[in-house]
């Protein structure tokens, strides 16, 4: 059952209680999915409007919205009509849009990559910028520097991500032209293209992400650096940079890990707003205007999809924990 | 900057088209050189505003499709840019007698797939429109009772009555012609794969992201069409729209609200174009009911409404405003009944009084939750507020309200919406204010009036069709059946090598004559 113990590079990553919490955490996803999507569902069906109505076209006649309704099952109980969808779903068939009639499974498949890596690159700067203010902050605490990165933070936190990414397009795209103001392109077929397209989105998504992970990373490492371990440390005499790198940093990385997956879930929310600043086609767009038309298949899916990365995402981060704290494990 | 204005004209048409005659007026009034020689190739990008409900025409429903849908699908009758006057396209059309159509299809047209575009096709065509279960477009042709081929490019359409509206309505969605091949192969899975006869064919459309259309080699109207093909990109924040126009990321962006004209302007290297249409914005009434059934209630409402402040207030002055669902440039506007309702809100408290309603009264009125709806109703609700009128809103997705408005629900006595227009006024008419009609709330109508919607129907000729919507124009004026409020033009940003555009009072651009300069 289990994987013969690799040489001990990284102790080993999938031991016996590993695997179980894993398999536990798999299952748990059943039920928050059904849940989820079923919660979705009922609120598409609560509120007013109807897919319908957009189905029978600009000329509708009551009597085509009620044949409109025959056609597509959608007089049948409410019960009856999330079963079905259920149904399928569990054999793999995630249905077709009832507006455009494209396979959800086809809208997903292409508009993940693009919101992923909006959320990666995102991620990826909050750590890049983040990390370093909030060191510089810990090790000076009170400091001018401390100040200006504190000032930083607070900045970042206030502002609304989808007005910087308007900033950005009037200057980097509008008055520069060195970056495209819209639109998003395949990583596969050209990653230069997507990246360069993906990067505006980016920043101004992980602006509230640098400041959270400068903010968290500073208290927590204020707080090692202060303590008496440290100054015992000190008392040892080994030098500070040591100490940071040693035994600060790795002390305080369960909690930046927390901050990172939070962000993560933070950021695929956000989404929704920077991409229609950046007519970015991505699960954001693809989830809004389907609520819109009351297209449910289309929410339904995306919902799935997007609790299913959501899973994913808190079961790495628990694997991560145990790793990095082995007393998290047990 | 370069603007092409032709929202404040006072021209007739016949004026404009003596002045388009003439390459010296063309270049002193700087409209687009569409009468000098137009270079062939080039992909057009355009930024489109809505994902498209199909690419079938006789399944989809939005109005905002047939901008995409003309670029693949030619129709039988074409109307003229300015007036919309039908005139022929694939086919012409005679009425031998007032309940017998003929149409006589041009020789040589052929679908992208190769299938001949003949009596046979436009047949199969007009049939399934008729009769197809998932056909949206049957109420269109109910008054065709059948379909016969007198010829092998000939078609006779036997009417159950009179209807001159046909002409009109072969120019939209009933009129476009899709490979009868292409259908019978896919069956129920026509929405994604179109074959038709126009001027571009179909290559692939992603959801909220893309359409392309290429060059179709054998289309049949000789040197068209300029472009090699056009990239729909679907951008439905019209501000990013507009963005990706100054960026250059796409060549053109329509339909953009009148909010972002300075944007435009502001930018360097690209064209405004803004031009009148059909799309009215108005307030729907629903008059079945207490308190909108009184006339007098009604009737105060129109005067209450201040039209000139609300088209400088929501549209910047790029509107006309409107006295009735015409605007005065189309051919059918009964320039009689255009004054009726001065902007008086005296004159509105006495008709409430008289109503009953001295202290004044409360309305519920539903309006959508985008920018330029919430400012619309904010002056509305200022404006009726003078008179007395108070209003409760509710606001929602335009999916939401007019359903709860227009279908079963009949939640608010008011919603502030728009009419899209039609390419027939009769259409305009018929689903707006008959009996049982779903855009009449209420779904009650004055015999008479249902009456001379019909009748509207029976002359080919223009003139007297005319007098006809004249009586139907005084009786919903008259009776206050709806309180319109302002013909908003339509507004185009174009990028400086897109030469040729032409806008439409329709309001919905055709990309026949676009070329890249």
């Amino acid at each position: 059952m289990i994987a013969a113990p690799s040489s001990g590079v990284n102790l080993d990553m999938f031991n016996s209680a590993r695997l179980r919490i894993i398999g536990r955490r798999l299952l748990q996803a059943i039920p928050v999915i059904v849940l989820s999507t079923f919660i979705v569902f009922g609120l598409l069906k609560l509120v007013p409007g109807d897919v319908a109505v957009t189905l029978a076209g600009d000329n509708a006649s009551d009597q085509r919205i009620a044949e409109i309704r025959e056609l597509y099952g959608l007089n049948q109980p409410f019960l009856l009509q999330y079963g079905s969808w259920l149904w399928k779903a569990m054999h793999g068939d995630l249905s077709n849009s009832l507006i455009s009639n494209e396979s959800v499974l086809t809208s997903i498949q292409r508009c993940l990559p693009h919101t992923l890596l909006i959320v990666a690159l995102a991620l990826l700067t909050a750590l890049i910028i983040g990390i370093p203010l909030g060191i510089a902050a810990a090790t000076k605490p009170g400091s001018w520097i401390d100040s200006i990165v504190m000032a930083i933070a607070s900045l970042g936190v206030a502002v609304p991500n989808f007005w910087l990414g308007m900033l950005l397009v009037a200057f980097f795209s509008l008055q520069l032209n060195w970056l495209p103001a819209t639109g998003a392109a395949s990583l596969m077929k050209d990653p230069w293209a997507a990246l360069s397209h993906a990067i505006l989105p980016a920043l101004a998504l992980a602006s509230g992400g640098i400041a959270e992970v400068a903010r968290q990373l500073r208290s927590s490492l204020v707080e090692i650096l202060s303590s008496q371990q440290v100054r015992t440390l000190h008392a040892k005499g080994l030098p500070p940079s040591s100490i940071l790198w040693r035994h600060g940093l790795k002390n305080v990385s369960v909690n930046l890990l927390t901050v990172v997956s939070l962000l993560a879930n933070r950021m695929l929310a956000a989404t929704v707003v920077v991409e229609a600043v950046f007519a970015i086609p991505g699960m954001g767009g693809l989830i809004v205007n389907a609520a819109m038309h009351r297209d449910f298949p289309v929410v339904q899916g995306v919902v799935f999809a997007m609790v299913l990365i959501v899973v994913t995402l808190n079961l790495l981060t628990d694997i991560f924990y145990s790793v990095l704290d082995p007393r998290i494990s047990s | 900057m370069k603007t092409i204005d032709l929202g404040k004209r006072t021209l007739r048409r016949r004026d404009m088209l003596a002045l388009m005659g003439g390459a010296a007026a063309t270049g002193a009034l700087g409209l687009p050189a569409w009468a000098q020689e137009a270079k062939k190739g080039g992909v057009l990008k355009v930024a489109a505003p809505a994902n498209p409900s199909s690419l079938d025409p006789a399944t989809g429903g939005a109005g905002s499709d047939h901008s995409i849908l003309w670029t693949m699908y030619d129709t039988l009758v074409e109307w003229d840019y300015e007036t919309l006057k039908p005139k022929p396209g694939m086919a012409k059309w005679s009425f031998p007698d007032p309940k017998t159509m003929v149409l006589d299809i041009s020789a040589g047209i052929k679908f992208h797939d190769g299938t001949p575009m003949d009596a046979e096709a436009v047949k199969f065509n007009l049939d399934r429109n008729r009769t197809d279960q998932r056909s949206n477009i049957k109420p269109d042709l109910s008054s065709v009772d059948s379909a016969e081929v007198t010829g092998p490019l000939q078609v006779t359409l036997k009417l159950k009555n009179p209807d001159t509206a046909l002409p009109a309505i072969l120019s939209d969605r009933a009129g476009m012609m899709v490979s009868p091949t292409n259908i019978k192969a896919l069956g129920n899975e026509t929405d994604r794969k179109p074959v038709g006869a126009g001027p571009w064919k179909f290559v692939r459309w992603n959801d909220n992201e893309i359409i392309v259309v290429m060059r179709h080699a054998d289309y049949w109207r000789p040197g068209r069409p300029y472009l090699d093909g056009i990239e729909f990109n679907i951008i439905t924040e019209n501000a990013t729209a507009l963005r990706s126009v100054v960026a250059g990321q796409n060549d053109m962006a329509f339909a953009l609200p009148a909010r972002l004209k300075p944007v435009i302007e502001r930018a360097k290297n690209l064209t405004t174009v803004s031009s009148p249409t059909l799309y009215c914005i108005q307030l729907y009434l629903n008059y079945a009911r207490a308190p909108l059934d009184n006339l007098k209630v009604r009737q105060a409402i129109n005067f209450a409404l201040d039209r000139d402040a609300f088209v400088k207030a929501t549209l910047s002055g790029l509107g006309e405003p409107a006295r009735m669902t015409l605007p005065s440039s189309h051919w059918a506007f009964n320039k009689d009944v255009a004054g009726m309702y001065p902007h008086n809100p005296e004159k509105a408290k006495q008709l409430l009084a008289e109503a009953g309603y001295k202290d004044g009264l409360e309305l519920t009125i539903g309006g959508y939750t985008d920018q330029d709806s919430v400012r619309r109703g904010e002056v509305i609700q200022d404006q009726l507020g003078k008179a007395g009128i108070r209003v409760k809103f509710t606001r929602g997705t335009i999916a939401e309200i007019s359903a709860q408005f227009f279908a079963t629900e009949k939640k608010f006595d008011l919603l502030v919406s728009a009419w899209t227009g039609r390419p027939d006024p009769s259409m305009t008419y018929g689903l707006g204010f008959d009996k049982d009609a779903y855009y009449n709330a209420g779904r009650t109508a004055d015999p008479e009036l249902s009456k001379l919607i019909k009748e509207s129907r029976v002359s080919e000729d223009l003139a007297k069709r005319a007098e006809v919507f004249a009586k139907i124009q005084r009786i919903t004026v008259e009776n206050a059946l709806s309180a319109p409020l302002a013909f908003q033009f339509e507004l185009d940003a174009l990028s400086e090598k897109v030469k040729g555009f032409k806008p439409n009072l329709l309001g919905k651009p055709k990309f026949e004559n676009i070329s890249l300069g």
